[in-house]
């Protein structure tokens, strides 16, 4: 029978295990590649991680990473910022009047379809390419469209028309209804809607910063893929894992925080 | 009985290959799946878009298995692979190809992990990084001005050693990081904030032409033979039976090229072959190119580039100080000339070889 429970023990056995498998793997990869080159940089081993974080921790060896951090989460703050402020406006917008939508939804969803990672170009020449701007448009018309375009289908779909006649019935004025009805019922749609668009947000950041910036975690990505400092490397990636795993988390917990009665 | 029916197999067998080797070519009859295969990755620069002319002029096959003239004359064969020239230098260090084109400062950082050979010395920069400013008309004014460019790289070299030629203290003048396709792109567009580039070519010729007011303020000129394009192979390579073979197939099909661009009659067709591998520039445009990067057409000065002395007591080390003071590496690999324990060994024997066979 599917979806046959398991206790609590064996979970957490299994999640040992596949930590484990990927440690040991990774280990007899490096190991064997050492055997045959001591000096081998592209797999590293213990010591030659021990040694980038070495780098990392006292800003030696053209290393900032207190710099890059604080880079890439601005950009990234202020663009996921102003792309779900925009698309919760617009999307709530079109959600609510059928003339915006008209108006609004095909330009949405004609440029929804353009990755924006493949007009880089064109938001060069729009934007600048050395201010925090290019970072910021990016991200957030790069997640707009379809978050705006899921905002309006919830908006529509998410709260019955029997809600919203009944609101008027009870002497509701317009704004109120959108803001008092309708937003309190999508707002667990739009969080988790917002969330499932920081990956992409992920993908713009480091794409920006791997063509113009000179500090952030795109940068140094490549700078240090560049120069083969692949304990560098590993390390910055598995914190860009971990940052994603993080936001994801704060955001889940806003949204059971701010609508409990939406479940888990 | 057994003896005959071996013997039998054994004719047929001879027969057969007899008549499967291509006429005109009966020394050698190794089918090309059974030959030693080597991979060489090269990407878009004017002295390295030589091999992918190699491929079009049939004398190196860049697929595995399809043989060039040059591979069949020396039994070898030479897979060519063309990819972004950070991709090439990824590929190298974690040794998924034998020998890679770059140039002499980025071999440093690989040369730490992977032993290399510099087997070729293919052209220098005499011209081809160049500082582009727009609006800016000496370098007093530059002073303080950003210029962008790809930093830890030849650009940051080339902008840093110009100005030292020029008699400038570089740490005046700051350097911030761009792509070199963007930076250019940037200035060509016009963007207020680009001011100063310092990029190579294409870039160099294309922002000059398509920005106005643009010029150049100094280039690699000042600095001849310290950028050095060259051929690498990985020691690890150069231990495997028939890897002599492979370098010289590679030596054999760079010369061949330099030939038909030295000849007043295929000068014009092989500038156009190589046009179309270098960012589609037109005959005009790869002439020039081709002055601003000097290429070591013969082994001849090839192998005097490497044994000269200049070249080794001061360019290199140099170039390795350079290195060191921005963190290119983080350990100075040895570097020797003709030295096979250092980690990159200028090895001039190669092409020496070659001219003595000429």
């Amino acid at each position: 029978m599917i979806r046959q429970p398991i206790s609590d023990t064996s979970r957490f056995a299994l999640f040992a295990l596949s930590v484990v498998v990927i440690v040991a793997g990774y280990a007899w990869m490096s190991h064997r590649a050492h055997v045959q080159n001591p000096k081998n940089k592209t797999l590293p081993n213990l010591s030659q991680f021990v040694e980038g974080w070495q780098r990392m921790a006292t800003g030696k060896g053209g290393i900032d990473f207190v710099g890059d951090v604080r880079a890439s989460a601005s950009r990234l703050a202020l663009g996921v910022g102003s792309g779900v402020l925009l698309a919760f406006v617009v999307g709530l917008a079109m959600g609510c009047f059928p003339a915006v939508e008209a108006l609004l939804l095909p330009p949405i969803s004609f440029f929804a379809k353009i990755p924006p990672t493949a007009m880089l170009a064109v938001y060069f020449v729009f934007f600048g390419v050395t201010s925090i701007q290019i970072f910021v448009a990016l991200i957030g018309f790069g997640i707009f469209p379809t978050l705006a375009q899921a905002i309006a289908q919830a908006a529509q779909k998410d709260v019955d028309s029997h809600t919203v006649s009944k609101s008027y019935t009870l002497g509701a004025s317009s704004f109120e209804v959108v803001w008092e009805v309708v937003l309190r019922q999508i707002l667990p749609r739009i969080i988790e809607n917002a969330r499932l668009q920081i990956g992409p947000a992920m993908v713009f950041l480091i794409a920006a910063e791997f063509a113009l910036a000179d500090v952030g975690f795109g940068y140094t990505l490549r700078m240090q893929s560049r120069l083969q400092n692949m304990n560098l490397v590993y390390t910055y990636l598995a914190i860009l894992a971990v940052a994603g795993l993080a936001i994801d988390w704060v955001l889940i917990l806003l949204r059971r925080w701010l609508c409990p009665w939406f479940g888990d | 009985m057994k003896h005959l029916l071996t013997l039998t197999l054994a004719v047929a067998v001879a027969g057969c290959s007899q008549k499967a080797a291509p006429k005109g070519d009966g020394a050698d009859a190794t089918p090309a799946k059974d030959l030693p295969s080597f991979t060489l990755a090269w990407s878009e620069y004017p002295s390295w878009s030589v091999f992918g002319v190699a491929h079009e002029e049939g004398l190196l096959n860049k697929a595995k298995g399809e043989l060039g003239s040059i591979e069949k004359e020396l039994g070898v064969d030479v897979v060519l692979v063309q990819a972004d020239y950070e991709a090439c230098l990824g590929q190298y260090a974690n040794s998924t190809i034998d020998a890679v084109c770059m140039t002499n400062m980025d071999a440093l950082a690989p040369a730490t992990g992977r032993d290399s050979v510099a087997v070729l010395p293919t052209s220098t920069s005499a011209g081809a990084d160049a500082c582009i400013a727009v609006g800016i008309d000496s370098l007093e004014d530059l002073k303080g001005t950003a210029t962008f460019g790809l930093e830890k790289s030849v650009s940051q070299y080339a902008f840093e050693r110009g100005l030292e030629a020029e008699g400038q203290n570089p740490a005046d003048f700051p350097f911030r990081n761009m792509d070199p396709a963007n930076a250019a792109l940037a200035m060509q567009t016009g963007d207020a904030e680009v001011k100063s580039i310092m990029v190579w070519n294409p870039f160099v010729l294309q922002t000059l032409r398509d920005r106005d007011g643009s010029k150049r303020m100094f280039d690699s000129k000042a600095i001849p033979e310290e950028i050095i394009d060259m051929v690498i192979v990985g020691k690890d390579t150069l231990a495997k039976p028939g890897a002599d073979k492979f370098v010289k197939a590679v030596l054999m099909a760079f010369y061949q090229v330099n030939e038909r661009l030295a000849a007043d009659d295929t000068r014009d067709a092989t500038l156009t072959a190589l046009g179309e591998k270098f960012s589609s520039l037109g005959v005009e445009d790869m002439a020039i190119v081709c002055e601003e990067t000097k290429m070591y057409a013969t082994p001849a000065d090839g192998a005097a580039l490497f044994e000269k002395e200049s070249f080794q007591k001061t360019t290199m080390p140099e170039v390795v100080a350079f290195c060191v003071s921005h963190d290119i590496v983080a350990e100075e690999p040895t570097v020797g000339f003709g030295d096979a324990a250092s980690q990159l060994n200028f090895d001039a024997s190669f092409m020496k070889a070659m001219s003595e066979t000429k």
